[in-house]
């Protein structure tokens, strides 16, 4: 099988190539074109194929992970959203679940309120009003549903948000909705909370469902032109996209459910940053991948993906009740803008400067310093060796920059950059011990993976301050999120709402939910041009104890339900339950809530082929001289003397010593003066974090530990 | 003569246990950092088990609970992230218990408590401790608190009016339920049996040991890994951090006293025409700040007093931190424990409705509590104009609906904590429609409620009055209607009937809350806030409008622009957008007409430079348009028929 994975970061699309049969892997990467990333991502496959001398109609399948979805939320840029929702419910977005973010602030925002996702003019009521056991007190006011739709077409809105109250029980009053809108306003966008998540709790389901309308008309266009124009070249399966539970959506299921997309980039970025710790023999991994505009947190121990709690999925501050991949993002990257506000605030980021026009060297109309001109203007980056060549950078447009930066902050251009670097590592440091510090890992048990193209510049100082004793740069750092994409399986989940007690089980109905769902799956399995062997189809039902409100989710036997199966699901949710909450009830009745299948077919590991081994001392043809860099010795910013390699030509065993500069094609490792690193088979970089004044800290620390533990 | 002065000293510190003893060894600041997030995680972790396995709606969806760790002598060295009436409110139970059972305690012992003259915050928050040995020494306690649907008083659920403190619930003074491991069942069935939810109870029962044995099994694998001394040391270390984090900011205050004005809270729940007074006086003293409560009202014959302990030091907290270390603009993560209650002093003299006399019932605390914590935000509104709030909704409208199902010879219950609003604050508009100060919970969904009780939902959104105006608005109040579709009972806590939410700095004042029976009804009942017992039939609809916060800074100072939005998105009226911010905003085109806005705002100056006028008056003066609810016409047309 030959697969691509693509990944649109804000600032890169980067791709990877695998083919199966003859093992052979091959990385690219393109400036990703904003304005419509599908440009850069057909160009990309294009000359990746190229590269790989096939055929793009022989590629079986293009797996895809976008922020796409994710940075219209963050940014806020997405459609102008109408609601159409039951009369004397206007405000359930305002209210949300009438809780603050803080227990002890007055002075925070509900960014619900301060930043609506549907603002209260365009949500408009309509009278209706379904039970709760699907009955109709209030039909359906059909005139008022017209006049709405009429009334948020003239508004000139994009997107149409269906949120009616216990639509889950029974849809017919949204279907009516939907088309009635869809004779009055047939351009609109829609999104319908009975087709979207047919779920109970009307805030977090009409949450979901108007972040849906929020980045489906963007998101729909870029799906459409891109699995359009896969299909074109005659990629045979087409498009695939990472969801953001990890699992995988076609280009339907992608426009019909944009918010599954939500977090698709960063989750690939962990799945990738797992893998590659896993080669280098590491499997609890935290993950810092970086791009030009944010770094994305994960953590994953004994090789696990965590999954947030469905009360818990936001995406920013708002509530999304999708499965989710535990994931942080923040606003620091390479293209972070460094300024200095207006009360005299000195800032790095959220804002960036992205691809276009990209930081000041990148010579491409942007004059504002980021953190990659404060690189180079500390020469940690050679500017004749950007992007494998393929791009000069011009360092004076950096030092200019910095210098009007410094101006305002009565310090020297180097001092200007090496603040700005220190601010963006700061972030990044509290961002992670958010993520395990404070959810009480201990970082000494981790290896921090780094990647994107600007992880590794900032990561071993990263690692020191967070207190990873190793940080791991894999081979192709670059692309850790595209390498995530063809690191996993591929995993679809179908999901239906499905009521019933396990003493009292229709056992028959029970049987027919799943062998739909079933059939599904393996439809689409086959449609992905599986062969048999390769195609797995699991059962997994969220159930809880009768009378509590929140379910667990449990894997059920395939095959017939009789006695034993029942017997058998029964123990697995006493188990679970005592698993996750210490306690187990086994007199109590189980109700099941939802019944899923899941669809997986099984990938081949992704192996990259072993380096060459060489001696400690690195081949001169790697070393590529030294040069002055500004570090921070003693305290104090100092013009050092630094070694460059070129860590395409370093071997397996070779070690290096601080300060070092490793370029690559597609990101540069800084090792700080005074730590060393060392390649390993895999030829990923590992740099000891353990050396220097931070590690004798943690040292002392571990021994105590031992020695109290004792 | 040593009784006395314990009880003077108990009337203003409550029973503080001194400084802590055990010896401690110096801890790098790495592993300081990593038992701080391990603390942290650790409450988390306890609060969604006890949330996540719960049973009762109360403690299931609003999370009206605390989870914590702490020492042998009740010192608090975390407590998860739920609602602030909780939190800090553990260590006095523990105190509470301590005193019978200290010397008693073994492995294994599952301890309840509840009392509210021994430091529980109110009968229905039921306390349940496991003891955390570690090497045979007692380190302290895993503990949590819950509010549970009944605990077997005159009246389902809530008891505003209650004869005295045995009329308001069973008392549970420091049991065992488990003893050594072992289940005492006699008063396993005492305890289940004597309430009115013996199944809903149950499950939260088991829901809270469950929360308790998990947070005793973090401590003592914190304690495996990096040694007991050193996770002790961390505990009381950190406990210094947070204290000197927020004496660092009294001590940015000028010494002095700073004075509210004189709140009105409506009534005790039973003398209905008598008003209760609440003085708020702010001492500054250095790196200490005390709150001193005297001139408030004398204790009252019902359930409407405040457990000194459980309740109003836990309130007085609260505020302090909240206004000193406002964790949105505060730069440092200041974790709650034990060291943010150290600077804080709380004078009630002993007879008032905060420091009640035994047996005095004490049920109904919680909106006397938020009064306290609004006056010392006002009192300090001209030493901290940029961090106090306009007046806020301080109030809160906790209800019980209930009944009883003849055929399965069962109670139902239903608890529901509506919300207020926070009053507009400097640079910010007020927030609306959500818990306020101390009430942090989460509203149940309505398709939770109908689908599990015989109540009907038929409308919650913002209520239709306008924001009170001010250069920064204050926030919405909300409208609920739930309907009764079998023969119940109701029975409420609530207040801010009659004293509206104080405007700030020319801000207006807000709107009261109301309680309204059958209000489209031919003959609608005004219900007073506090109500216990009230039957209502098959049918009646019960209406609630939460108050609307008051404005900060003169609403003639706020751009028109801002106003035009508050009137697009029905935050205020073309009307009130003339009267009290002066804009004027053509009716067709909703422009803001730039030179009629200048003319009038300047002859408004002059009429009343301090901005301030009543939103009362205008609100009767331009009712707003009044669509009848659809729901409920379809409802009313099914019960009559």
């Amino acid at each position: 099988m030959k697969r691509i994975g693509v990944d649109v970061g804000g600032t890169f699309t980067d791709l990877i190539y695998a083919s199966d049969e003859d093992q052979r892997i091959l990385v690219h990467k393109t400036p990703t074109t904003p304005q419509d990333p599908s440009v850069a991502t057909l160009t990309g496959v294009e000359e990746l194929c190229r590269m790989a001398e096939t055929e793009p109609a022989s590629v079986d399948q293009v797996f895809h992970g976008t922020t796409i979805a994710t940075n219209i939320v963050v940014e806020h840029n997405g459609a102008k959203v109408g609601m159409i929702t039951t009369e004397g419910y206007r405000d359930i977005l305002h209210i949300a679940r009438h809780k603050k973010p803080l227990n002890f602030s007055n002075y925070q925002d509900l960014p619900w309120q301060r930043y609506p996702i549907v603002r209260r003019r365009y949500r408009l009521t309509v009278p209706e009003r379904v039970l709760a056991d699907g009955s109709v007190l209030v039909p359906l006011d059909e005139d008022a549903v017209r006049d709405a739709a009429r009334r948020l077409k003239e508004e000139g809105c994009e997107a149409v948000a269906v949120c009616l109250l216990f639509s889950f029980v029974n849809p017919e009053h949204e279907t009516k909705v939907r088309s009635i809108l869809e004779e009055e306003f047939p351009e609109a966008y829609l999104s319908v909370s009975s087709e979207v998540l047919p779920q109970y709790r009307e805030y977090e389901r009409f949450s979901t469902v108007a972040l849906n309308a929020y980045v489906g008309p963007k998101v729909a266009r870029y799906v459409d032109r891109l699995d359009g124009g896969l299909r074109e070249r005659g990629v045979r399966a087409g498009l695939h996209l990472m969801t953001s539970a990890s699992g995988v959506a076609t280009p339907q299921g992608a426009v019909e459910r944009p918010v599954n997309l939500l977090m698709s980039g960063p989750i690939a970025g962990v799945v990738g940053g797992i893998w590659a710790g896993r080669q280098a023999g590491f499997d609890n991994v935290i993950t810092l991948d970086v791009g030009g505009t944010s770094a994305d947190i994960g953590l994953a121990q004994r090789g696990e993906l965590r999954m947030k709690h469905l009360l818990d999925t936001r995406v920013g501050p708002y509530q999304a009740m999708i499965p989710m991949v535990d994931v942080d993002t923040i606003g620091a990257g390479g293209g972070s803008v460094a300024y200095v506000d207006a009360g005299g605030m000195f800032h790095v980021g959220p804002r960036s400067a992205g691809a276009d026009p990209g930081p000041a060297s990148y010579d491409r109309g942007g004059t504002e310093p980021t953190a990659t001109d404060a690189m180079v203007e500390l020469g940690r980056i050679p500017p004749d060796n950007f992007l494998g060549g393929n791009m000069d950078l011009r360092p004076e447009l950096a030092h200019e920059a910095m210098e009007r930066l410094g101006q305002k902050l009565d310090m020297s251009a180097e001092k200007a950059a090496a603040g700005a670097l220190a601010v963006l590592v700061a972030g990044m440091v509290q961002s992670i011990e958010e993520n395990s510090v404070r959810k009480g890992y201990d970082p000494r048990d981790f290896a921090l993976v780094a990647g994107g193209g600007a992880g590794p510049m900032f990561a071993a100082e990263v690692g020191r301050e967070v207190g990873t004793p190793k940080v791991v740069v894999p081979r192709y750092p670059g692309i850790m999120a595209a390498v995530g994409l063809l690191a996993t399986d591929m995993v679809y989940e179908y999901v239906r709402t499905y009521y019933d007690l396990v003493s009292t089980l229709d056992r028959g109905r029970l049987q027919e939910q799943f062998a739909e769902l079933e059939e599904e799956a393996l439809t689409q399995l086959r449609e992905d041009g599986l062969s048999e062997d390769r195609m797995v189809v699991e059962r997994v039902i969220d159930c809880r104890y009768v009378g509590q409100g929140y379910e667990l989710r449990v894997n059920a036997e395939s095959g017939e339900i009789d006695d034993a199966w029942l017997r058998k699901l029964a123990a697995a949710f006493h188990d679970a339950h005592e698993r996750e909450y210490s306690r187990r009830f086994e007199e109590n009745d189980i109700q099941i809530v939802n019944v899923r299948v899941r669809g997986v077919g099984l990938m081949e590991e992704l192996r990259l082929p072993e380096i060459e081994a060489g001696d400690a001392r690195p081949d001169d043809a790697a070393h590529h001289g030294k040069r002055e860099v500004w570090f921070h010795v003693d305290g104090e910013l100092k013009k050092v003397e630094c070694d460059f390699y070129d860590r395409e030509l370093l071997r397996a065993g070779n070690k290096i010593q601080g300060p070092a500069v490793l370029t690559q094609f597609d990101t540069t490792i800084v090792v700080p003066p005074g730590l060393d690193a060392e390649v390993d088979g895999s030829g990923n970089v590992v740099i000891d974090c353990t050396g220097g004044e931070a590690a004798g800290v943690i040292e002392a620390a571990a021994e105590k530990a031992e020695a109290g533990g004792a | 003569m040593t009784t006395e002065m314990d009880t003077a000293t108990f009337a203003e510190l409550g029973r503080l246990p001194g400084p802590p003893t055990r010896e401690r060894v110096p801890v790098d600041p790495i592993t300081m950092r990593v038992l701080t997030g391990a603390f942290r995680a650790t409450a988390q972790e306890m609060a969604g088990v006890l949330f996540r396995m719960s049973y009762s709606s109360i403690i299931r969806e609003s999370e009206d609970l605390g989870c914590g760790l702490f020492d042998h002598e009740g010192r608090e060295i975390c407590e998860s992230e739920s609602t602030p009436m909780h939190i800090g409110s553990l260590p006095w139970y523990i105190r509470g218990f301590m005193r019978r059972l200290k010397g008693k305690i073994r492995e294994g012992d599952v301890i309840i408590h509840n009392h509210p003259y021994h430091g529980a915050s109110h009968t229905p928050d039921i306390a349940v401790a496991v003891p955390v040995f570690f090497e045979g020494e007692l380190l302290g306690f895993s503990a949590v608190t819950a509010h549970v649907l009944d605990v077997g008083g005159s009246f389902p659920g809530v008891n505003a009016d209650a004869f005295d403190v045995y009329a308001e619930g069973k008392l549970y003074d420091g049991l065992r339920l488990y003893q050594g491991g072992e289940l005492n069942e006699d008063l396993d069935r005492h305890l289940f049996e004597n309430v009115r939810t013996e199944d809903m109870n149950r499950g939260d029962m088991n829901a809270m040991i469950a929360s308790c044995e998990l947070g005793r099994r973090r401590m003592v694998e914190l304690c495996a890994r990096y040694g007991v001394d050193t996770v002790m040391s961390s505990a009381y270390d950190l406990m210094d951090y947070s204290e000197r984090m927020l004496r660092q900011e009294i001590e940015k205050l000028p010494d002095g006293e700073y004075t509210a004005p004189t709140a009105w809270l409506d009534d005790d729940a039973r003398n209905r025409d008598v008003r209760l007074r609440v003085e708020t006086k702010v001492i500054v003293e250095g790196g200490d700040i005390s709150i001193d409560l005297t001139g408030s009202n004398a204790e009252v014959p019902t359930g409407y007093n405040v457990p000194y302990e459980g309740s109003l030091l836990v309130g007085a907290y609260f505020a302090i931190r909240t206004i000193l270390l406002d964790e949105a603009t505060f730069p440092e993560y200041v974790p709650q424990n034990e060291g943010v209650f150290r600077p804080v002093k709380v004078i009630a003299p002993k007879g008032t409705i905060f420091n009640p006399n035994f047996p005095r019932a004490c049920f109904s605390r919680f909106c006397q509590v938020q009064r306290v914590v609004d006056n010392t935000i006002l009192a300090l509104a001209d030493v901290l104009p940029e961090k106090v709030t306009a007046g806020n909704s301080a109030h809160v409208n906790f209800c019980s609906y209930s009944g009883f199902l003849e055929e399965q010879q069962q109670y139902w219950i239903y608890l529901e904590v509506n919300e207020g609003s926070y009053g507009g604050r400097f640079g910010k508009d007020g927030m609306d429609s959500v818990d306020n100060l101390m009430a942090n919970t989460r509203n149940n969904p309505i398709e939770e409620l109908d689908m599990r009780f015989p109540i009907r939902n038929e409308q919650y959104e913002l209520r239709p009055e306008p924001a009170a105006p001010g250069r920064w608005r204050g926030g919405l109040g909300i409208v609920r209607r739930n309907r009764f579709l079998v023969d119940g009972t109701y029975s409420s806590e609530g207040d801010r009937h009659t004293d509206p939410p104080r405007g700030i700095l020319g801000g207006w004042d807000g709107l009261t809350a109301s309680l309204v029976k059958n209000p489209d009804g031919e003959a609608p009942e005004e219900l007073p806030a506090k109500v216990t017992g009230a039957p209502f039939a098959a049918g009646e609809l019960l209406q609630i409008l939460g108050p609307n916060a008051a404005g900060y800074g003169n609403p003639l100072d706020r751009p028109p622009g801002d106003v035009r939005e508050d009137v697009l998105d029905d935050f205020t009226s073309i009307e009130l957008a003339r009267d009290a911010y002066g804009v004027v905003i053509e009716p067709g085109t909703l422009e803001v007409d730039g030179p009629a806005t200048e003319k009038l705002r300047a002859e408004l100056r002059g009429r009343h430079a301090d901005g301030n006028g009543s939103l009362i008056d205008h609100v009767s003066s331009n009712p707003s348009e009044r669509r009848p609810n659809p729901i409920s016409a379809a409802s009313e047309r099914a019960f009559s028929e």
